[in-house]
């Protein structure tokens, strides 16, 4: 296996061209990336199973991740169980006029997708423009060339503890996030809908197969989010603004990793537990 | 002062700086409104911005947008086929792509790309003097940078959320054919079927343009609030995805909760 | 003509002008020296409103500036230019379009017209091969001509130097220094000019300020400073590390 870190982008495609050119650099462009970060992933599992762990590293970024997110996952999620049970009030409200099942489909929707998903997509924007931004102006100020001098990879000094810790983290604030937000639609439904906590409080409609779904997302999400935003800083290069435009890189990458995985992983669910 | 974290202290912190935040975001919209009052922006740096936000945004919208529509029909699948409702299909899926799903998801993934952007070049602007540069040029900075940079944040989220939109009906409608065998002409007829009206487009496409604004006040203030070199332009960039997104939700509430 | 008449700034806790007057005459290469960080980009900063004095009067051609709102700043700003330490390129243009923007903005030109003066104005500075260059490919000195260029689009009266030669080499920084004399001598532009550099001090200062401590210690032509039994005055000059002078 290949352990130097060689993650600079390398494409050297010419910049001009018509709408088909353009497009086909794109797709090369994608190829190109995707094919990196499954480097970084590789490398980081590599570490994860062959090195030592260093907990300290671990637990601090597990602060970073998941205390400091926790403020802004409530407000967001709080809101979410407040919109989706509104609109979907109004809506059954239209088609069929008993709301006894608003809350058994909300809890259903929460455990298979709201929860996982809505947690990713904020951890995604907030923790990964972090993680790139931090990785990036290391490797502008070389200090990431430093590491590689002490004969440390970057890899495993600095992905693996935010790989761990993402993956810890998502999980616990998936769970935080959805009692927060069954909370918020417990109440909105009491406000808005008259429909009783009791009513609200229906688990009839949640699967082990939807546990299992929403358990696959917050493992998944919690995977891609650091190695794609790891990826995105460890290419850095060009000074501060280079640090920006991996941000900027890292948030619009891991947001659309997190929708696709979504995709992919709902369908795969649709199909296996039909 | 004391070291120790106390949650109150903290709270009480958090919401004086939150009331400064929204201040000073209040005073930059002042300073933008009259000046499109007046029109009085620079047209060229308008459109060097709608191509840099909003054609080169097209193609991220564009995936982002198949795949939700996509993920929205898995989602409503288990649904349509406990009650073989494959004609409420269409009316599911659109429902919640045009009201919620398509402008929410566009304007998290236009706040990632175009917001956070915006605000890492203003931010490099002020830290490196080149919005002083401006007025020592006596160019209004407001005029010449930010009122082009609103009015483009702005439109080029109406725009995609009218495209994701789109795209994301057609990615659920062929989900749709592949994944629970409904014909995308059935779908089509549930979406334009009387469940339906025109207020769930412009519902979504209102809240867009509210969106749209609070994030281009969002990603205006904090480039140009920028301190401390280039560490300081990337604490705003983050700041500026986070009062985005937390943003977002907030205000989607208040308006679905509004227009009904 | 520019009066500086009394004035305070501080930053916070720091008092970095404690009590500035003198005066500086039309036509006059007028250097502001002093050690790093003692408030001489401070000072000319507010003479253009980007910074505002705390308290004390700034006078240009009679007209109180210091009391100006940002608004009626933008006529004062027309007449004296500034160039930036870095030179402060916009980077997101060109060279002849960082050029060409007072022109589009100020005179009225279109964007076409506007480019062709630019490029004029280029030519001046021996930089015209260089006009569709962004800024990040151009070394310090030709950006440095660049922003010279740019600075003078509106024909002022007044020019600010905010230390136009460090970072410069040494055949750069002579060019900026001919090119400042010039200025004053053929144009009758004056030239206020904030450095540390002693070659470009003593050759082609009019007249000299040193501030030290908040206050200007001496005021003269550079034959008064190399004459001055001041130990402070002396140390800084000769570029002394030992010394009564305090950072």
């Amino acid at each position: 296996m290949s352990v130097d870190a060689n993650v600079e982008t390398t494409s050297a495609l010419p910049s001009e061209g018509g709408l088909a050119a353009s497009v086909g650099r794109a797709v090369f462009e994608a190829i190109d990336s995707a094919s990196q970060i499954y480097g970084v992933l590789v490398r980081t599992l590599y570490y994860v199973a062959r090195a030592r762990i260093d907990r300290d590293a671990v637990i601090r970024q597990m602060y970073e991740i998941g205390n400091r997110s926790v403020f802004l996952l409530s407000v967001v999620i709080g809101f979410i169980g407040m919109i989706f049970v509104l609109q979907a009030g109004l809506q059954m409200q239209r088609v069929i006029p008993d709301l006894t099942m608003l809350g058994a489909s909300f809890l259903e929707l929460l455990v298979r997708d709201l929860a996982p998903s809505i947690v990713a997509l904020m951890l995604a924007t907030r923790v990964g423009a972090g993680i790139a931004a931090e990785i990036g102006s290391m490797v502008v100020t070389e200090q990431v060339d430093a590491l590689r001098m002490c004969g440390a990879d970057p890899v495993d000094y600095l992905v693996k503890p935010r790989f761990l810790a993402s993956l810890i983290m998502t999980t616990m604030l998936t769970l935080w996030s959805g009692a927060v937000s069954v909370g918020s639609g417990m109440v909105t439904a009491e406000v808005i809908f008259q429909v009783s906590p009791r009513t609200f409080w229906n688990l009839h409609l949640v699967h082990a197969s939807d546990l299992a779904t929403g358990l696959t997302k917050c493992i998944a999400y919690g995977a891609a989010i650091p190695i794609v935003s790891s990826h995105c800083g460890l290419s850095t290069f060009g000074g501060s603004e280079g640090v920006g435009s991996a941000t900027t890189r890292a948030v619009v990458q891991s947001s659309l990793a997190v929708i696709v995985l979504n995709f992919i992983i709902s369908s795969a669910a649709f199909i296996a537990f039909k | 002062m004391s070291k120790m974290f106390s949650p109150i202290i903290a709270a009480r912190e958090g919401l004086f700086s939150l009331a400064g935040t929204l201040g000073k975001m209040g005073i930059i919209a002042h300073q933008i409104g009259r000046r499109l009052f007046r029109l009085d922006f620079d047209h060229e740096e308008f459109w060097r911005n709608m191509y840099k936000m909003g054609v080169k945004s097209l193609p991220i919208v564009a995936l982002t947008a198949l795949f939700t529509g996509a993920t929205m029909v898995v989602q409503a699948a288990p649904i349509v086929q406990r009650y073989g409702a494959q004609q409420l299909l269409g009316w599911g899926a659109g429902f919640g792509i045009l009201r919620e799903v398509g402008p929410v998801l566009t304007a998290l993934m236009i706040s990632g790309r175009v917001g956070a952007n915006n605000t890492a070049e203003l931010g490099t602007m002020t830290v490196t003097e080149q919005i002083d540069a401006l007025r020592a040029l006596a160019i209004d900075p407001i005029a010449f940078l930010i009122v082009p940079r609103f009015v483009a944040i702005v439109l080029t989220l109406f725009l995609s959320t009218l495209y994701a939109d789109a795209v994301a009906l057609i990615g659920a409608a062929y989900a749709g054919q592949a994944l629970v065998g409904v014909d995308p002409s059935t779908f089509y007829n549930g979406l334009t079927s009387g469940y339906m009206g025109i207020a769930d487009v412009t519902n979504g496409l209102i809240k867009s343009i509210i969106f749209g604004i609070a994030m281009g006040l969002a990603s205006c203030h904090f480039g140009l609030a920028v301190s401390g070199g280039a560490p300081g332009v990337g604490r705003a960039v983050n700041a500026t995805v986070v009062a985005s997104a937390a943003g977002i939700f907030v205000v989607d509430y208040f308006v679905s909760f509004i227009l009904g | 003509m520019i009066s500086f008449r009394n004035v305070c700034k501080s930053f916070g806790p720091k008092r970095v002008l404690t009590d500035v007057s003198f005066d500086i005459a039309d036509g006059e290469v007028f250097f502001i020296i002093g050690a790093s960080g003692v408030g001489k980009s401070v000072l000319i900063k507010q003479l253009v409103g980007l910074l505002r004095p705390d308290a004390g009067d700034i006078l240009l051609d009679g007209d109180e500036v210091s009391r100006f709102d940002e608004e009626a700043m933008y006529a004062v700003r027309k007449k004296c230019a500034m160039v930036f330490q870095h030179s402060t390129l916009f980077d997101s243009l060109t060279c002849l379009e960082n050029v060409a923007l007072p022109l589009r903005k100020h005179r009225g030109l279109g964007p076409r017209e506007a480019l062709v003066a630019a490029r004029e104005r280029l030519s001046q500075v021996h930089m015209q091969e260089f006009g569709d260059r962004y800024p990040a490919e151009l070394g310090d000195g030709m950006k440095k001509r660049v922003a010279i260029a740019r600075a003078l689009t509106l024909d002022p009266r007044y020019v600010l130097f905010d230390e136009p030669t460090t970072s410069l080499d040494l055949v750069s920084a002579r060019r900026v220094d001919k090119l400042i004399r010039e200025l004053a001598d053929r144009l009758g532009v004056t030239c206020i000019v904030v450095s540390h550099d002693l070659n470009s001090i003593f050759g082609i200062a009019t007249r000299i300020a040193m501030l030290y401590k908040g206050q200007v210690r001496l005021l003269g032509t550079p034959a008064d400073f190399r004459g001055t039994t001041d130990e402070i005055i002396q140390q800084f000059i000769q570029g002394r590390a030992q010394g009564p002078m305090e950072t």
